[in-house]
């Protein structure tokens, strides 16, 4: 039984391994779909394996690409938006009383309108632009920006700023050396859901008023009762918000190594 | 020499709460390179008589004079030592503890070279790099007391330092700020709750008492100097005993309401 031996520390790394149970995971729920559309026996719902070499076919055609690029346009905008503005807008709510005053009504409108019933607004006033698509994802992801920015600053220990204090801090130089590191984490944190946000924000649009890019796709599938391909498209906005996400997570955790990692380690 | 005159402080009272008078009076003369320890009983006050010192609270009446000159903010005269610490957790050892000189505008090679220096005497050489997340309390607050030497004030504002610490480490802290202390003698004035560390630390000690806070006493400490190295023979001499008794016994007849009385034990007990 010498392979056995030989083999038992490979087994030993893949069973410690995450990918090991994120690989059963998908298995398991890749079985599942295919069981269920298999016995489910209507078009409306493709089988798992239709799906992806749907999937695939979609990923290798240049048009999905060109409806991807045509999407993003508003992603990367609107959430650039969302960082320059969210950012600053957030961490003087939270330090000062006045900016708070200020501005505190209009976030908490941004926080419980429903997202969505602002398109119709924004038709009326810029119609079918690539600027309504943008302010649209805006004003998904900023929100998440601003609060937790805001949060950061909040948080912060009372006994740094008076110890900063009692060596003689400037208010600049308590910015820079105690608040913006303090609040790190949370604006990273909102930064990482408003990415998230802002990809929601970008289909929407496309779904519901300026049917362009992933949005025309979905729509176009559908209307042609294509539905392999309509999940298709859904499986690739996903791997993108996989893709995206996970960047921006790699990139807080080496922006602040300081911070344990919370809740379950990955 | 520090000089506090008719010093009083009062927090207004929130939410049409009564004012709360911290601060009663004081009077007080710290010499030069003298350890002053101030005790009293909890919430009498001494924290804020601290605060008031390094300009960190606005006083409502009295002056507090640093040789000569009234206090209106932290200045780079004093440095204080913080009870919970407050290292920047983001920031290395060696750069926590030169942070005083980076915001005074040391250029970068000399703060290092002077953090260097007091690392070494706080005992920390080869944590220069490690973050305070890897280190003890103990530690932490060698690198508290670092950070504070480093910008080497006149007057080092001392905050129950080791309040929370354990026991042991508390006095092998201890035996280290009396080493330094005795191979400096910067000005210092140190809070504490515990009796046994005012005796050991202090060359006086003030007494307050409870809220709102003003002198009752000032007590000598006569013990030889010094007192480095080990410290805990001194800690077993007869004349520190009898003056930690006495501290306990001013602290003790000062809160009544917290002293139970025989009768009111043996009411229980029946």
């Amino acid at each position: 039984m010498r392979s056995v031996a030989v083999s038992s520390d490979v087994r030993e790394r893949i069973i410690e391994s995450r990918w090991t149970y994120r690989l059963i995971a998908f298995l398991l729920f890749a079985g599942a779909w295919q069981i269920f559309a298999s016995l489910a026996g209507t078009f409306f719902v493709p089988t798992f394996a239709e799906t992806a070499i749907a999937t695939v076919r979609l990923a290798l055609d240049g048009h999905t690409w060109e409806a991807f690029l045509l999407s993003n346009q508003s992603l990367v905008l609107g959430f650039a938006f969302s960082v320059a503005l969210g950012i600053p807008i957030g961490l003087a709510m939270g330090r000062f009383r006045g900016a708070e005053q200020f501005t505190d009504v209009y976030v908490n409108i941004l926080i419980v309108t429903p997202m969505a019933a602002l398109i119709p607004l924004l038709l009326m006033s810029l119609g079918f632009t690539l600027a309504s698509r943008v302010i649209l994802v805006t004003l998904f992801a900023i929100t998440m920006v601003i609060v937790n920015s805001r949060a950061g600053v909040r948080q912060v220990d009372v006994a740094l700023l008076e110890m900063a204090r009692s060596f003689g801090a400037s208010e600049w130089q308590i910015w820079r050396r105690v608040l913006l590191p303090a609040a790190l984490p949370a604006i990273m944190t909102g930064v990482r859901i408003g990415l998230g946000r802002a990809i929601t924000g970008m289909v929407i649009v496309e779904l519901l008023m300026v049917s362009v890019g992933i949005g025309n796709l979905i729509l176009r599938f559908r209307g042609v009762f294509e539905y392999d391909r309509l999940y298709a498209v859904v499986v690739l906005v996903v791997i993108e918000a996989l893709v995206l996400i996970n960047v921006a997570r790699a990139f807080e955790r080496r922006a602040t190594p300081w911070v344990a990692p919370a809740g379950i380690r990955s | 020499m520090i000089k506090l005159i008719g010093v009083r402080k009062i927090f207004p009272g929130r939410n049409g709460k009564e004012d709360v008078e911290a601060l009663h009076d004081i009077n007080l003369a710290i010499n030069e390179n003298e350890f002053l320890t101030i005790i009293g009983p909890s919430g009498c006050g001494k924290t804020t008589l601290l605060r008031a010192i390094a300009g960190l609270v606005p006083i409502d009446a009295g002056e507090v004079l640093i040789d000569g000159t009234p206090v209106r903010g932290p200045g780079p005269e004093r440095a204080m030592v913080f009870q919970n610490i407050a290292l920047l957790p983001w920031d290395t050892v060696l750069a926590n503890v030169a942070f005083g000189l980076e915001l005074r505008g040391v250029p970068k090679d000399e703060r290092e070279e002077r953090a260097h220096k007091f690392i070494r005497l706080v005992g920390l050489e080869g944590w220069e790099q490690r973050m305070p997340g890897e280190l003890s309390g103990g530690m932490q607050q060698r690198v508290g007391l670092a950070r504070a030497l480093a910008v080497e004030p006149k007057v080092l504002l001392m905050d129950e330092p080791f309040g929370s610490l354990d026991e042991q480490t508390r006095r092998l802290l201890q035996e280290e700020l009396v080493r330094i202390w005795e191979a400096t003698r910067t000005t210092v004035v140190f809070i504490t709750h515990s009796m046994e560390e005012a005796v050991l630390l202090g060359d006086r000690i003030v007494v307050m008492s409870v809220r709102p806070g003003s002198v009752v006493e000032i007590v000598p400490v006569p013990l030889p100097r010094p007192r480095g190295g080990r410290i805990d023979t001194v800690g077993w001499s007869t004349e520190f005993l009898a003056i930690t008794a006495h501290l306990w016994t001013r602290l003790r007849d000062m809160q009544p309401d917290l002293v139970r009385s025989k009768e009111a034990l043996a009411g229980v007990s029946s």
